[in-house]
């Protein structure tokens, strides 16, 4: 492969760079992930508040863009080891608050590392985690922290995230592959955030997400999600509350 | 499609049913479906002492098997509201020890209707049960058992049986696709089994199996299976017990 095949870009490098983006997630991400209001309230202020910390990658022979990624800068001034439950959401709201406050920021958050499906597998995404570690340097800041997704937990879901991020493969590293992929970037688990992203729906907006049916309220297992989901049909209210795992990437 | 496209072969009227239907339930079923000890040791019986049981939908244009319906008959002499918890395999086996013993059967019970994964959402599995349902009005019984794989409730492995079983579409008819084919030709659910299959294997079998890793015990959905798996790391061994519905046909009038 041409090593200077994928160029690393901005948003303001591409007219139509949020499109193409989007269209990224939305063929990477179960639909259901698509629907947490933290998100879907203030994606916006990635791009109005926090351009510089997005980017992507730019297929040159194609013209296709391969992998995109955000992050975030925010404060934090606490051990690591505290960073909230919370997770993605909780980290989400605090950049936008700090920006708002005019705090001025000593660490960035990874948001979003994604490789469209037709990309994955190149070793794009150890690319995209050395990029995003570029761009905190730049800012002289000592740590990326990142609330990650494990994806492969998903075939896992009644293992709780406790136990699944101390699963390792026979070489020692983490079982989970996106996990992995961090930790040869040279990252430490820090510890799981138990509440990283909650999505409420409607029982028919669980049913139109999933192409699933929920007779009954209970417990069940969704495609994709990394634990069960609680559909209460009383308030007629499904609730997915998704664990993702607090990682840390010394950078300076 | 043309209605004498399919032919009902058994293995009496076609010398080649043997192998025409080679390889069928391997095509049907997740692998590790094809572990469930009682039909591992008593599958053969099904050709041995019940081959006018056993019948095919014969696709005569391709020369190839479509769907298989396979059955034996048993004695009960209970009421069918009693029919135990054991579904598949106890059916298996008090079928072949009833044979064993010389006791004349009075209850027909099929165990696996499959279609060939090309020939599915054509009507074949009707079709399959009407024959397999003709069989037992030729033989002159009055009931066709049948412990039905509620197919669709892979999709649903927390949701347990017996809430499963009552789930309706709007039209009354159940949710479940397998168990309404059934219903649809006058199939009724009497209760589920719970413990209709049994299928252990080590940690490395079910690995195997399933292409999935059980790095330690508890309870792991398994993609196609009705309910979790419980995986236990000292014991290295690994179960998964299968839920049934226990279905009626009346046979005559």
């Amino acid at each position: 492969m041409n090593p200077n095949r994928f160029q690393l870009i901005t948003p303001n490098d591409l007219d139509d760079y949020r499109k193409l983006a989007g269209e990224i997630a939305v063929a990477s991400w179960p639909e259901f992930m698509l629907h947490d209001p933290i998100a879907d309230e203030n994606w916006h202020e990635l791009f109005d508040r926090f351009t510089e910390y997005q980017f992507a990658l730019l297929d040159t022979e194609t013209k296709r863009m391969a992998a995109m990624a955000n992050s975030l800068p925010f404060y934090w001034d606490q051990p690591l080891e505290d960073l909230p439950e919370g997770g993605w959401d909780w980290v989400f709201l605090k950049a936008i608050e700090n920006h708002k406050n005019g705090v001025k920021p000593n660490i960035q958050s990874v948001i979003q590392i994604n490789i469209h499906p037709a990309y994955q597998s190149q070793g794009l995404s150890t690319k995209m985690v050395h990029a995003m570690r570029g761009i905190g340097e730049s800012k002289g800041f000592k740590y990326l922290v990142a609330p990650v997704r494990p994806n492969q937990k998903s075939k896992y879901p009644l293992i709780s995230i406790d136990d699944y991020i101390t699963w390792k493969t026979d070489d020692g590293l983490p079982f989970d592959a996106w996990l992995r992929v961090h930790v040869r970037a040279g990252a430490k688990i820090i510890k799981p955030c138990h509440q990283a992203m909650t999505i409420p729906g409607t029982r028919a907006e669980w049913e139109e997400w999933t192409g699933l049916k929920f007779p009954q309220s209970g417990t069940y297992y969704i495609p994709g999600a990394l634990n069960p989901m609680d559909m209460d049909i009383e308030k007629d209210e499904g609730v997915y509350v998704e664990p993702n795992v607090w990682l840390v990437h010394e950078i300076s | 499609m043309n209605k004498e496209r399919f032919q009902i072969i058994t293995p009496t009227t076609r010398a080649d049913y043997r192998e025409l239907v080679r390889g069928l339930t391997k095509l049907s079923w997740p692998e590790f479906m094809l572990h469930d000890q009682i039909a591992g040791i008593l599958w053969h019986e099904l050709l041995d002492r019940f081959a006018e049981y056993q019948l095919a939908l014969y696709d005569v244009e391709n020369d190839r098997v479509a769907a298989m319906g396979n059955s034996f008959p048993l004695r009960w002499e209970n009421s069918l509201t009693n029919l135990p918890e054991g579904g598949w395999d106890w059916a298996f086996m008090e079928a072949v020890n009833n044979h064993k013993q010389g006791l004349s059967p009075n209850v027909h019970c099929a165990i696996q209707v499959v279609i060939h994964p090309d020939y599915r959402g054509q009507g074949l599995g009707t079709r399959t049960l009407d024959a397999v349902h003709a069989v037992s009005q030729f033989k002159g019984f009055q009931a066709l058992i049948i412990p039905v794989r509620p197919s669709e409730k892979s999709n649903y492995p927390l949701i347990n049986i017996d809430d499963y079983l009552t789930w309706k579409n709007e039209d009354g008819l159940p949710f479940d696709a397998w168990l309404r084919v059934h219903a649809q030709i006058g199939g009724k659910i009497i209760k589920a089994c719970h413990e209709s299959k049994t299928i252990r294997g080590t940690r490395a079998e079910w690995e195997q199996w399933t292409k999935m890793k059980f790095p330690q015990s508890g309870g792991y959905i398994i993609s196609g299976a009705l309910n979790p798996m419980e995986m236990n790391l000292e014991k290295d061994e690994g179960v998964y017990i299968e839920p049934n519905v226990w279905m009626v046909h009346q046979v005559g009038d």
